[in-house]
């Protein structure tokens, strides 16, 4: 089982959160024109990296707040977590 | 009107468990918590306004993690960042609520008769907690709270005493039964008197 470190409530287990998928995708810019690629890479597309990567998880049962974390995809070692607005 | 407790239909009163050649004292102690008021506040992330100068029944609304402020009838609990919940015995807290909190600047939700409570008493409280939510107990101090889950379901948990230990824990109503259940199966080994 996991412990994540939430940066507003302190060391809580896996049990608590819940995933919320790849944190590094940037949304396209409002009212500006893109190509359907760009789109499709924003909805759908996504790495399966093995190593350092940066997610979103929600602290659904704890203080519902989502968080940004660094985990190891291989090790699931977590090596830093910051508040949803924060950047690494 | 009469109001229907959240566990009035199963909450039997008597002693059960392993309590034979225990003396009643020492045993775990379980009661339903009602007719408590119970308010949820969340400050708007767009609100400046200030939380120092705004106080119910003269307790402030403080942003640290698991504090409680608390006086003999009421408690306010930290939820999350700019979110509380307030339980009281004063149910006339209300209005005064409402008056202080304006709805431009906090979201103010009666949640009173939408939660079940338990409360449990007694020295093996933490362990009977312990087998079914992940939250590292031995940290947990007198008013302290904190929300986690108990067998999977979304819990509220607010330690009123340490000596014995005094631990009230919040469900939603339609999860009541369940956590009535799951709490009243790990209490067995220890012997409880529900009161």
């Amino acid at each position: 089982m996991l412990h994540i470190k939430c940066p507003h409530c302190g060391m809580r287990s896996q049990n608590e959160f819940s995933y919320g998928g790849d944190a590094s995708v940037k949304r396209p810019e409002l009212n500006k024109e893109i190509s359907d690629q760009d789109w499709d890479n924003f909805v759908y597309n996504r790495k399966s990296l093995r190593g350092k990567h940066i997610e979103f998880w929600q602290h659904l049962s704890g203080c519902r707040q989502w968080i940004k974390v660094e985990r190891d995809t291989a090790t699931h070692e977590i090596f830093k977590t910051l508040k949803a607005n924060e950047d690494f | 009107m009469t109001s229907i407790s959240a566990l009035e239909k199963i909450h039997l009163k008597g002693l059960f468990g392993d309590y034979g050649d225990k003396n009643e004292k020492d045993l775990l102690k379980i009661s339903e918590t009602k007719d408590l008021l119970i308010i949820q506040i969340v400050q708007y992330k767009n609100s400046s306004t200030s939380l120092e100068s705004l106080k119910i029944d003269d307790l402030s609304l403080k942003n640290e993690a698991l504090n409680v402020s608390s006086n003999f009838d009421t408690r306010i609990l930290w939820n999350g960042p700019n979110n509380w919940l307030l339980v009281s015995k004063k149910k006339d807290l209300l209005k005064e609520i409402v008056r202080k909190f304006d709805e431009n600047n906090f979201a103010v939700t009666n949640l009173s008769n939408s939660r079940a409570i338990i409360e449990l008493e007694g020295e093996n409280a933490k362990e009977v907690l312990k087998k079914g939510c992940p939250y590292n107990f031995n940290e947990l101090k007198k008013d302290n709270c904190l929300n986690s889950t108990f067998n999977g379901m979304s819990v509220t948990i607010d330690l009123l005493d340490n000596n014995p230990n005094k631990i009230r824990i919040f469900t939603l109503r339609s999860f009541g039964e369940s956590l009535y259940h799951s709490i009243t199966d790990n209490c067995l080994e220890f012997g409880y008197k529900s009161i």
